[in-house]
């Protein structure tokens, strides 16, 4: 099946989906009935907002959903009579398994189920890793959630150790997770990290950036499902994760909301005008500073370039900042469009957004090659297999 | 300047909900928390300079809503400057409803016969098929137990934009000479080559004017002759942009602040320059937010912020006019 290019707000920007079929990383949703597969599906992906999920029918047959985010997933949400043998693939083309059980369902039914998937994962294939979410985290007070989440985690390893002592060291996370909350966004971000094999390059990036930046905190967003793909190398709070998520989501709804029919998209012409007067304070997006980067960048690299890129040079790319109180030392996010598919968002002191714009824009440049770079090289492994 | 807001209607048909979103800041999930409101719940909103709303959230409960109607008649309907009430549009009990809203109306006749009337026909969300149409029935049937009076009527939810616009509308009625806020707003666009100019009031978001706003109110088209060189004004692309936007900013902007605030502070500002906009949102005086919207390529946000910066005694001055001159 044809990759379908995503309904993006900005059709014009050159860079269009490949044509050909492109090989898509394949994810197995299992779990119980009524345990919100299909509900962490359609909130992560559809945008429907979680308590719509009250009404999705329970899903009787295989659904397979394609899912274009920095790489293209095809996500297989089953119906809960399924078993490795009926599925109609073989476990080892999956390259995830994310098990989903209802936090207040301790009973052995869903942690049998659960035990023989990841046997006939670990026969099939042994490195699929498997994700377990806890889910319906919000049901519960904060004690009994832990209690629950411990015992679910104890129970699905115990009865893996006495099957086998070996099994300790199997390829398991657990999560909790809720479609009320960010946690679900934040534990399939983990998921999806797991699938991007260029991983290592992209944090090599980020760390990069937030070292030349002076930012404390930086993420690498698949823009559409406000999943983060990578992020620099210190830990990471779920707090602020969560107002990076809020943030692009209030971005995402702003774009098309003052779109006008009438005036066209005016930015994709190269800017001929001379700033106005009294911008002269600001950072201007001038091409040469995009030029000089690029020069500048090849030898550093991660990998090395390749034949000439398909993509053609943008000449603008959508960017904002919010700054939030007390001014000073005060906090600034930036937003800034790294490809079709990714955004960075980071964490700069107010001070230094302001009166170092020109060194951040430098380093944007430079780390927006870097990542596009490393994602043509992905592109043309999928689009080649 | 104050000015009384009664907020009346069913038992759980919503309106302590609506004020702790609008006034408070607080998510639509957190409604749910919310016990029934006993007697009556007063607050003082400072809202825009020297006005304050003072809010009444009357519980609905029928113990209650026979009191107001008798012992405490006076003391609830008198001095009211508008009265919003509340229709929980799954009530089980219509009718009742009806009957306690045609009393509540005798009662404002009588004690306030000026104040203006806004009813919210709620919980719209909640109408799964057929919202327009279940909506203009309910609207024909408040309408035919006030045949006297021209109503406004709005359906709303606090789970999307609706209750915005709402509440825009009512606090428009409150901000007297609002439409000399317009024409500096249309005036200051122009100065900013913007397509379109919308002032907030600071904790609610609620929008109090905007620039476009002048030419839809007859009574100010005589000051659309003062376009300057720029022809484009004419066919105005804030007329193609999406009707809904202004309640949805403010819907936006409300559940940005509310992420910020959990985390490490209160939301500042914003700039943005998308693929089809460049776009500012800052403080412009004590009690309110300014967004320009340039459709223009060549505007930077640095030059916005500065235009902002030289407007803003300007309009803190006129702020302060609107209010005293009513
Ligand atoms: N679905 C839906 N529920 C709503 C909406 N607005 C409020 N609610 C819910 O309705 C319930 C009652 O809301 P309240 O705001 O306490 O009602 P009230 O009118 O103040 O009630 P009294 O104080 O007893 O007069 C809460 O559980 C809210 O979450 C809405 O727009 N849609
Ligand atoms: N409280 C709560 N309910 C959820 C959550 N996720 C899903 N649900 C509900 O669980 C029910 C079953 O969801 P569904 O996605 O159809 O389950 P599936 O059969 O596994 O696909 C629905 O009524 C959802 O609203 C959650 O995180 N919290
Ligand atoms: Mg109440």
């Amino acid at each position: 099946m044809a990759a379908a290019p995503s309904p993006a707000d900005h059709p014009h920007n050159g860079l269009d989906a490949p044509d050909g079929p492109v090989q898509r990383t394949k994810v197995l949703l299992l779990g119980l009935r009524r345990a919100g597969k299909t509900s962490i599906l359609e909130v992560l992906f559809n945008q429907l907002p979680p308590k719509q999920t009250f009404y999705l029918e329970t899903t009787m047959r295989i659904v397979k959903h394609q899912v274009d985010t920095v790489i293209p997933l095809e996500i297989w949400d089953t119906p809960a009579n399924v078993t490795a043998e009926n599925l109609g693939a073989p476990l080892s083309e999956f390259s995830s398994i994310i098990f989903v059980i209802d936090i207040r369902d301790l009973y052995n039914q869903p942690i049998s189920k659960l035990v023989e998937f990841i046997l006939a994962a670990n026969k099939a294939k042994g490195d699929i890793p498997i994700e377990v979410f806890v889910h319906k985290a919000e049901k519960l007070q904060e004690e009994d959630k832990i209690e629950n989440y411990r015992q679910i985690n104890d129970r699905v390893l115990d009865r893996l150790i006495d099957i086998d002592p070996d099994y300790e060291h199997l390829n398991i996370s657990f999560h909790l997770t809720s479609v009320y909350d960010h946690s679900l966004h934040e534990s399939f971000s983990k998921v999806l990290q797991k699938l991007v094999e260029s991983l290592p390059f992209l944090e090599g990036l980020l760390n990069v950036f937030c070292a030349n930046s002076q930012s404390p905190k930086a993420f690498l967003f698949d823009i559409r499902s406000r999943l983060y793909v990578a992020t620099d190398a210190s830990p990471v709070d779920s707090a602020t994760h969560n107002l990076c998520c809020d943030y692009l989501q209030m971005l995402n709804s702003f774009g098309p909301l003052y779109k006008s029919i009438t005036s066209g998209s005016s930015r994709q012409r190269p800017a001929t005008q001379t700033p106005t007067p009294a911008a002269s304070s600001g950072p201007s997006r001038s091409p040469s500073l995009h030029d000089s980067a690029a020069g500048s960048q090849s030898s550093d690299a991660p990998i090395s370039p390749g034949p000439p890129k398909k993509h053609p040079k943008e000449l603008f790319y959508p960017s904002a900042a919010t700054t939030l109180h007390p001014v000073t030392p005060g906090t600034t996010l930036t937003y800034h469009l790294i490809t079709r598919h990714l955004a960075l968002l980071a964490v700069l002191p107010t001070s230094v957004y302001e009166s170092r714009r020109g060194l951040l824009e430098y380093n944007i440049v430079f780390f927006r090659e870097g990542i596009q770079e490393i994602c043509d090289v992905e592109d043309e492994v999928r689009d080649g297999g | 300047m104050k000015k009384k807001v009664l907020l009346m209607g069913a038992s759980g048909s919503g309106k302590t909900s609506m004020r702790s979103i609008i006034f408070s800041n607080n998510p639509a999930s957190l409604t749910s928390r919310l016990g029934a409101t006993i007697d009556v719940e007063q607050n003082h909103v400072r809202f825009l300079g020297d006005l304050i709303l003072n809010l009444w959230d009357c519980g609905g409960q029928d113990a209650f809503m026979d009191s107001y109607l008798t012992s405490q008649r006076a003391t609830i309907f008198q001095h009211v400057g508008v009265l919003i009430y509340v229709f929980d549009i799954e009530s089980r009990e219509a009718a009742k409803d009806l009957e306690y809203y045609r009393d509540c109306l005798e009662g404002l006749r009588q004690f306030s016969p000026n104040a203006a009337i806004f009813l919210l026909v709620h919980k719209m969300d909640l109408v799964r098929a057929g919202r327009e149409v279940t909506f203009e029935k309910k609207r024909d049937e408040l309408q035919e137990c006030s045949p006297e009076l021209s109503l406004s009527v709005f359906g709303t939810s606090i789970y999307d934009e609706s209750l915005y616009k709402a509440w825009s509308n009512i606090v428009h009625t409150l901000i007297p000479n609002a439409n000399i806020l317009s024409t500096h707003l249309s005036t200051f666009a122009q100065a900013c080559s913007a397509t379109e100019v919308i002032l907030f009031e600071r904790t609610t978001f609620l929008v109090i004017a905007t620039s476009s706003s002048s030419s839809s109110r007859p009574a100010l088209s005589s000051t659309n002759g003062r376009t300057n060189n720029d022809a484009r004004q004419s066919d105005n692309p804030a007329n193609t942009l999406d009707p809904t936007r202004y309640e949805r900013t403010s819907e936006l902007i409300k559940a940005f602040k509310h992420s910020c605030s959990r985390v490490r502070g209160e939301f500042h500002s914003l700039e943005m320059e998308l693929w089809d906009f460049t776009a500012v949102l800052d403080e412009m005086t004590k009690n309110t937010y300014v967004l320009i919207i340039v459709h223009d390529p060549s505007i930077e946000t640095a030059a916005l912020k500065l235009n902002i910066r030289m407007a803003r005694r300007k309009f803190e001055e006129l702020q302060g006019d609107s209010l005293i001159s009513s």
